[in-house]
């Protein structure tokens, strides 16, 4: 039976770096190729040679497929098409196309910032990587080979980030990549056909967790920034160079127009001008509302964001600004940090998760005296704020799209074991489905039950409802006869006549023979006719005749009898039959094996 | 151990005891095995667990309890294997009967937990790291764990069975008996490059392990014996694993040991060969080479060895055979019997397809032939069978000639002929196969191998004569209407490679010349940004491969038939991507650089371009493009000075004005760039004045030229620790007010300026070249050594903006506002601090700016103690085990807080 395999090498039960091979119908995917920031060394990359076994990804893999631009589903793409050397398609949709390489650039900026860091990838090989790539647009088909096709949806979550379905012949699997369910201020929600994959890859970041609604987290941001700019103090919001960024940016600036609050607000290091640039690009993957006021009103434009200078940091006075890094590890964002955060008045809010050893995780696990550099010390006393603003499916949204979609079975990734474990059982519970969680490294195997498309000849057809068959009903489908030929790369189902005059070949008759001994003292005719009898008796409403030639008839069976040369009480009887009647053949060797009764005549 | 991290150990072990959880961060366990195994290879003594009674305490709660979250547990397994490493180490976990249950799948298993891969894996590392004593040994022999460990070689987890095999392979080469040859070294390079690899410098086997290492590879020899023949013919995977096995083992094996599991595995491995698995083909060809190398390495090959490689050239099926044959030339021919064979299995479906020949005339000897046809007419074989194929030319073209079918100008006309089919032109290859043209024709794939072949080839021995053919495809190929970028990038490449080995113009015609022209023309404006790019990078680099050949000055203008690639570039700076501005920039500097190197006068077009850079650093929006315009000032100006060997006082007054006057203002412009590399670009610029100014100045020594050692235009700066030097100082005046106007003229040109600037940059990299260049600049102006400097240059002043850079250098230079006020009334006063006019002029006019001497700044920044601080980086809060640890005690106070609200959870999502 086909089947369809799902290895990650990353996402198996955590959120570290995304990067899942699918085997599906001899063609192996690669969907996603992230990287983990909380690591220095080769193990922020997935590692592909447990995957080919000369090395050479180019002749394993058939396509890679990246879902969206933040790094841990696309930050190792210039490592495997440039270091490792794979040379094979790459698919992401146009504006991750886009976005990536700036993306890639601000983690290339922190990595060589690091000390000792080596065997990173520079800004011409994020080039090189990104002039392979091969643009997808929504719901498009597009063939990666002669078998192999994918076609991408819409994924909420951000800009540019899609769903993808991938099929080959008649088997399907979908990898969702990360997804939202529920629009937010400045993307729709996921949407997918009702496709009905073998498998449909998800996602699970939020598979338990109970989230207050958006809203809710939005007014508290708010409030927070507006108690703090009252009281005079400074804000700082860390952030990555494109993406949440830029919807924080869109709420203070319409809360900041409501309020008339005049404070200003700075955004550093220009990239307002970049986002702005790539969210009118690719204004139809915003949501709606967006693009319904973008005639009017660009919500990109911002009238209270200004560029910042980094002399600003000392000027007296309240102040929110939003700059890179997002873990607090370095640069400018770390700068401010350190000017601000003796003041209690002062507060900052990390908009999304930091790995071990940054700033960022330092002080969200309650870290107030840190240690600089130099053996300094910093005392941490402003306020600090935690709010998750990335967008993913909850257990809820999850639900909602395997509904939508109707897998066959579900493969949860991206997410954390024990949270899994829980998603795992309410799904098997509620849609019936084997849902499966691999660890990484683990392949998870499901067998599929492909439907090969046959033609049927009209002759057959026509045969069919001469003998009074029902009209042929696509609804409901029914068993036909016929003899199964490969043509020209096409099956067809055909009478057995038309398939001997199509493939130009001869009819030959195949016989069984078969050889039973019986004891039996009598004459090798009286034998015959004392199986003839014995036959007739058992063998009601088949045709069976005694021939003058010795033998005895049982629809296309023969048998005829001799004795054995050493005893003649000992009768060798010779059975032979067509293989229609192979069957009845098997049955008749049996009874005789058996020997006649002793009241045969 | 640092005595912080001695206190929080304790600490950090009950935080890992109680957390019913993983921590918050995946990382953290891995890092602190990390540091912990870092402490026990420096830990000759292994008393670690006795210093440490807290980390044996540790293991033996999580051990007996086994109620930890199983990430916990793997790490734990983990480091009881690094602890009993050592003998003593070995001998206290004994004693605490800790060994026994950490390392008992059965205990595991009854905890519900072998089910967890994690736990498995640790398992297995744990016992890895123990296994490097006799002691450790016989403890796996006596618990019979080698069964079990051959049990997960068919893991469900991949990395689970990878770590076993290697773990197998550890115990049998670390522990191996010594013999008095020498140990085999033959195809070791090529296993180096395996992900992990088993030391093969072991205590061989001595009294107290002969018996223990018997009896493992007794129960391994049985193993390979009956695993390596797969069962059903569906499933390999034990086979595989088992392949990989004995690969691992032959590369490293001494004599006894590979003799005997030659012995143990050449009936298997005969089968496996006769078997034909395709699935196996390439492990098996590893297993097979692995054990003909080393045979050979004692001199004459074990015939059975060689048989076994014949057969693998033999098999039937002709995707196998091209695999095996790839597979011996890519680990270096064993012979040359062999190799030949291998060639000709390699150069068959070329020459099938294309009609070629390649083989000669006496094709009955391929056998392959006709099976070989058979595949090449199913699309997916075909185009996977010639890639590879493909893929191995330009080694073949490089062999001995003996072991060669036929010239390597065959091979590049089949390759040629190959592209014209693909390109959908089967007039060069009446005798091909048609039937298996279909199958090639338009295939992404094919054309991309064919060209990369095509580019490799340009090297061969003989083919420099077939410049004109081979351009002739490519010029073909750029100008299709259906090529993808990439298949038009890799033409440009093959042809820059080509004419870089072939630069006799004579070889070309006028003809070819005018294609090449109209062609880059087209493919300048083409839709595609990709393609846009990867012209104007073709026009650069062909200057390059020109200038660097030492042609004629104009060669490139002639190749390109005086289409002018400078004014395409030029036009391609105002291109909207700007990917393609900064290829622009850069071709052009490479196009410019043969004028510079002449010294000649800029002509009117190059005083337009520099304009236009000028303009594009000032308002162009994205790095790239500004990061290309400083390199492009950089290449001018080390082009100019390394041109002409012109004595340091006169070189300024020989140099362009309009290069001098551009230079000030990339310098101003560069140093308040948003980017950090246009930052530290900018910075490498002042290097050179530096360099200039200084050279053949005492004690001034030059830094090294990483900027033109760099690959491209925008690669990451190495960050190289400058030379100090300290000074023997034999002064005259005459150098002293040489050295006044040279560091004035430095003043002038905002040299200082920017390194100031750049020192108090947020960004690291910036502020390391920064402090770096101001230390080489205060030893050589001013150094620390010498008590005072000479009056004429410590008179010498400069300005320092009343705002961003100069405020913060006003700070760490410890003055106040008072300060510079007081300064200012000196200089008002005419007293000694300051002597130049227009600095004094700025003071009065300025009101914030302050003016500052040089020499003063220099050595009041504690420029050493800063150099020290960047050295360290961030890495010193981010890496330190310190960090580590309290990040791991407050992640475990944050968990155990009775405050913390479920809606406060930090969430590990996306980044």
């Amino acid at each position: 039976m086909p089947e369809i395999k799902v290895t990650p090498l990353g996402a198996g039960q955590d959120v570290g770096r995304s990067c899942i091979l699918v085997s599906i119908g001899g063609k192996n995917i690669m969907l996603d190729c992230g990287m983990h920031m909380g690591y220095n060394d080769d193990r922020r990359f997935p590692d592909f040679s447990y995957i080919t076994q000369n090395g050479r990804l180019t002749d394993f893999l058939d396509c890679l497929i990246i879902s969206h631009f933040h790094l841990d589903h696309c930050g190792a793409l210039p490592y495997m098409s440039e270091m490792v050397g794979y040379d094979g398609p790459i698919y992401m949709t146009h504006p991750t196309k886009a976005i990536c390489p700036i993306l890639l650039e601000d983690f290339r900026k922190i990595t060589v910032d690091k000390k000792g860091e080596t065997n990173f990838f520079t800004s011409q090989m994020i080039k090189d990587c990104m002039k392979k790539v091969i643009p997808l647009n929504l719901h498009q088909t597009v063939q990666v080979d002669d078998e192999l096709e994918i076609k991408a949806y819409y994924a909420g979550h951000v800009l540019g980030a899609a769903m993808v379905h991938i099929k080959v012949g008649s088997e399907s699997v979908v990898y969702t990549g990360d997804y939202n369910m529920t629009p937010d201020r400045h993307l729709g929600a996921a949407w997918i056909d009702k496709c009905r994959p073998d498998i449909l890859i998800s996602e699970s970041t939020y598979a338990t967790t109970i989230r207050d609604s958006k809203r809710c987290r939005e007014r508290d941001f708010l409030k927070k920034v507006h108690e703090s700019i009252e009281r005079g103090g400074k804000v700082l919001i860390p952030v990555f160079a494109l993406g949440r960024a830029q919807e924080l940016c869109i709420l203070l600036e319409t809360f900041w127009e409501r309020m008339n609050l005049k404070a200003p607000i700075y955004f550093s290091t220009g990239l307002t001008e970049k986002a702005n640039h790539y969210y009118k690009l690719f204004i139809t993957w915003t949501n709606q509302k967006i693009r319904k006021t973008f005639v009017q009103r660009n919500m990109f434009e911002f009238k209270h964001i200004k560029a910042f200078d980094r002399s600003y940091a000392d000027n007296p006075g309240p102040m929110v600004v939003f700059a890179t890094p997002g873990m607090l590890h370095a640069g400018q964002s770390l700068q401010i940090f350190k000017k601000w955060a003796g003041n209690e008045k002062n507060m900052v809010i990390m908009p999304g998760y930091c790995v071990q050893g940054t700033i960022g995780h330092k002080i969200l696990n309650g870290q107030r005296k840190l240690e600089m550099e130099g053996r300094a010390t910093l005392d941490v006393k402003l306020q600090v704020e935690y709010m998750s603003f990335s967008a993913h499916a909850d257990a809820k949204g999850i639900m909602q799209l395997i509904r939508m979609a109707e897998p066959r079975n579900m493969v949860l990734v991206h997410g954390e074991a024990v949270k899994m474990e829980f998603l795992k059982g309410k799904i098997e519970q509620e849609f019936s489905i084997d849902c499966y969680m691999p660890a990484n490294g683990e392949t998870v195997t499901v067998t599929t039950n492909p439907s090969v498309p046959v033609d049927i000849s009209l002759n057959l057809l026509k045969r069919e409802m001469a003998l009074g068959g029902p009209l042929p009903d696509p609804k409901k489908p029914r068993t036909m006869h016929g003899t199964l030929i490969m043509k020209e790369n096409s099956l067809k189902l055909v009478s057995s006549e038309q398939a001997l005059k199509e493939l130009g070949l001869n009819e030959h008759q195949l016989r069984f023979t078969c050889r039973v001994q019986l004891q039996d003292p009598h004459s090798d005719p009286d034998t015959l006719h004392r199986i003839y009898t014995h036959l007739k008796s058992v063998l009601k409403g088949y045709t069976i005749q005694h021939l003058p030639d010795g033998t005895v008839m049982v629809e296309s069976i023969v048998i005829k009898v001799s004795s054995s040369a050493e005893d003649p009480n000992t009768k060798v009887l010779l059975l032979s039959w067509s293989y229609q009647d192979e069957d009845l053949g098997s049955f008749l060797s049996t009874l005789l094996k058996k020997g006649l009764p002793s009241g045969l005549c | 151990m640092d005595a912080d991290c001695v206190l929080l150990l304790p600490g950090v072990c009950q935080v890992l005891l109680d957390s019913g959880r993983s921590l918050p961060d995946d990382t953290t366990l891995e890092k602190l095995l990390d540091w912990l195994t870092g402490i026990t290879e420096a830990d000759k003594e292994g008393s670690l667990l006795e210093v440490h009674p807290c980390l044996l305490e540790f293991i033996s709660f999580v051990v007996c309890k086994t109620s930890s979250d199983p990430s916990v547990i793997s790490f734990t397994l983990k480091l009881c294997g690094l602890m009993g490493a050592t003998e003593d180490g070995f001998k206290r976990l004994q004693e605490s009967s800790v060994l026994d249950l950490a390392f008992s799948r059965q205990h595991w298993h009854e905890a519900g937990l072998w089910e967890d891969p994690c736990i498995r894996i640790g398992w297995i590392q744990g016992l890895r790291s123990m296994l490097l004593h006799s002691k450790a040994l016989s403890f796996f022999v006596q618990a019979d764990l080698t069964a079990q460990l051959l049990q997960l070689q068919t893991d469900t987890s991949l990395f689970v069975a990878s770590a076993a095999n290697q773990m197998l392979a550890h115990i049998l080469l670390f522990f191996q008996p010594v013999m008095s040859a020498g140990c085999n070294t033959i195809g070791k390079k090529h296993w180096e490059d395996k992900r992990t690899q088993a030391s093969i410098i072991g205590p061989g086997v001595t009294m107290d392990t002969s018996e223990d290492y018997d009896a493992v590879l007794a129960v391994t020899s049985k193993y390979l014996q009956e695993s390596l023949v797969p069962k059903e013919n569906t499933q390999f995977h034990q086979s595989l694993q088992t392949l990989k096995l004995l690969g691992l083992l032959l590369a490293q094996a001494r004599p006894p040991l590979r003799d005997q599991l030659l012995q143990t595995a050449a009936d298997p491995l005969e089968e496996v060969v006769t078997a034909g698995c395709s699935q196996l083909t390439l492990p098996l060809m590893d297993v097979v080479l692995a054990a003909y190398s080393s045979s050979t390495g004692e001199g004459v090959p074990d015939q059975h060895v060689a048989r076994l490689l014949s057969s693998m050239l033999t098999m039937s099926k002709p995707a196998d055979l091209i695999q095996a044959a790839a597979a011996l030339l890519s680990r270096g021919h064993p012979d040359s019997v062999h190799a030949a064979q291998a060639v000709r299995i390699l150069l068959l479906p070329l020459d099938l397809i294309t009609g070629q020949a390649l083989l000669g005339t006496n094709t009955a000897a391929d056998k392959h032939r006709f099976s070989m046809v058979d595949q090449l007419k199913s699309k997916t074989s075909c185009i996977s069978m010639i890639c590879v194929c493909l893929t191995n030319t330009p080694q073949i073209s490089l062999m001995p000639a003996d072991l060669l079918p036929c010239p390597s100008a065959s091979i590049v006309t089949a390759v040629l002929s190959l592209l014209r089919i693909c390109s959908g032109d089967s007039s060069s290859s009446p005798a091909g196969c048609p039937e298996v043209f279909r199958n090639v024709i338009s295939s992404g794939k094919v054309q991309k191998s064919a060209l990369e072949a095509l580019t490799g080839l340009s090297s061969s021995p003989g083919v420099k004569g077939m410049l004109i053919e081979v351009l002739a495809v490519l010029i073909e190929y750029l100008n299709h209407p259906d090529s993808d970028p990439i298949v038009l990038h890799k033409s440009y490449q093959a042809v820059v490679q080509w004419l870089s080995v072939c630069v006799d113009l004579s070889f070309t015609t006028d003809k070819l010349q005018q294609d090449l022209v109209e062609v880059v023309k087209k493919r300048v404006c083409d839709m595609r940004w990709e393609v846009r790019d990867s012209t104007v990078e073709f026009l650069g680099k062909l200057a390059g491969v020109l200038v660097s050949a030492k042609v004629a000055p104009d060669t490139s203008e002639v190749l390109l038939g005086g289409c002018c690639s400078a004014s395409l570039l030029r036009e391609a700076l105002q291109d909207p991507e700007s990917y393609v501005r900064a290829s622009a920039i850069s071709a052009l500097a490479q196009t410019l650089a043969h004028s510079w190197q002449q010294g000649a006068a800029p002509t009117q077009q190059q005083t337009d371009i520099v304009s236009r850079l000028l303009e594009i650093l000032s308002q162009d929006t994205e790095g790239f493009a500004r990061r290309a315009v400083v390199q492009y000032f950089i290449a001018w100006f080390s082009s100019r000075s390394s041109s002409t060997s012109r004595s340091p006082s006169t070189s300024t007054c020989s140099t362009s004005p309009l290069l001098m006057n551009s230079v000030s203002t990339v310098l101003s412009l560069g140093s308040a760039d948003l980017d950090w590399e246009v930052k530290v670009h900018t910075l490498e610029l002042a290097e050179l004045l530096l360099d200039e100014a200084f050279l053949g100045h005492r004690g001034y020594r030059k830094g090294s030229d990483t900027h033109l050692a760099l690959p491209h235009p925008y690669a990451v700066v190495s960050d190289q620790t400058c030379t100090l030097h300290t000074h023997n100082r034999k002064r005259t005046e005459g150098m002293d007010s040489d050295l006044a106007i040279r560091l004035k003229t430095l003043v002038e040109q905002g040299v200082f300026s920017v390194l100031l600037s750049g020192l108090v940059d947020c960004d690291r990299p910036v502020s390391l070249k920064a402090c770096q260049l101001l230390i080489k600049f205060r030893e050589t102006v001013c150094p620390v050594s010498i008590e005072a400097p000479e009056e004429t240059v410590a008179e010498v002043s400069c300005e320092l903006p009343g705002w961003g850079w100069g405020q913060d250098i006003s700070k760490t230079l410890g003055m106040t506002m008072s300060d510079q006020a007081k300064v200012a009334d000196i200089a008002a006063n005419g007293a000694h601090v300051f002597d130049s006019e227009d600095c004094k002029e700025n003071v009065n006019k300025g009101g914030d700016s302050v003016c500052v001497r040089v020499c003063e700044v220099l050595r009041s920044l504690g420029l050493d103690a800063k150099l020290d601080i960047l050295i360290q980086s961030s890495d010193h809060v981010h890496n330190s085990p310190l960090s580590l640890l309290q990040d791991i005690l407050t992640a475990g106070a944050a968990h155990s807080h009775p405050d913390t609200q479920p809606g406060q959870e930090v969430i590990v999502d996306c980044y």
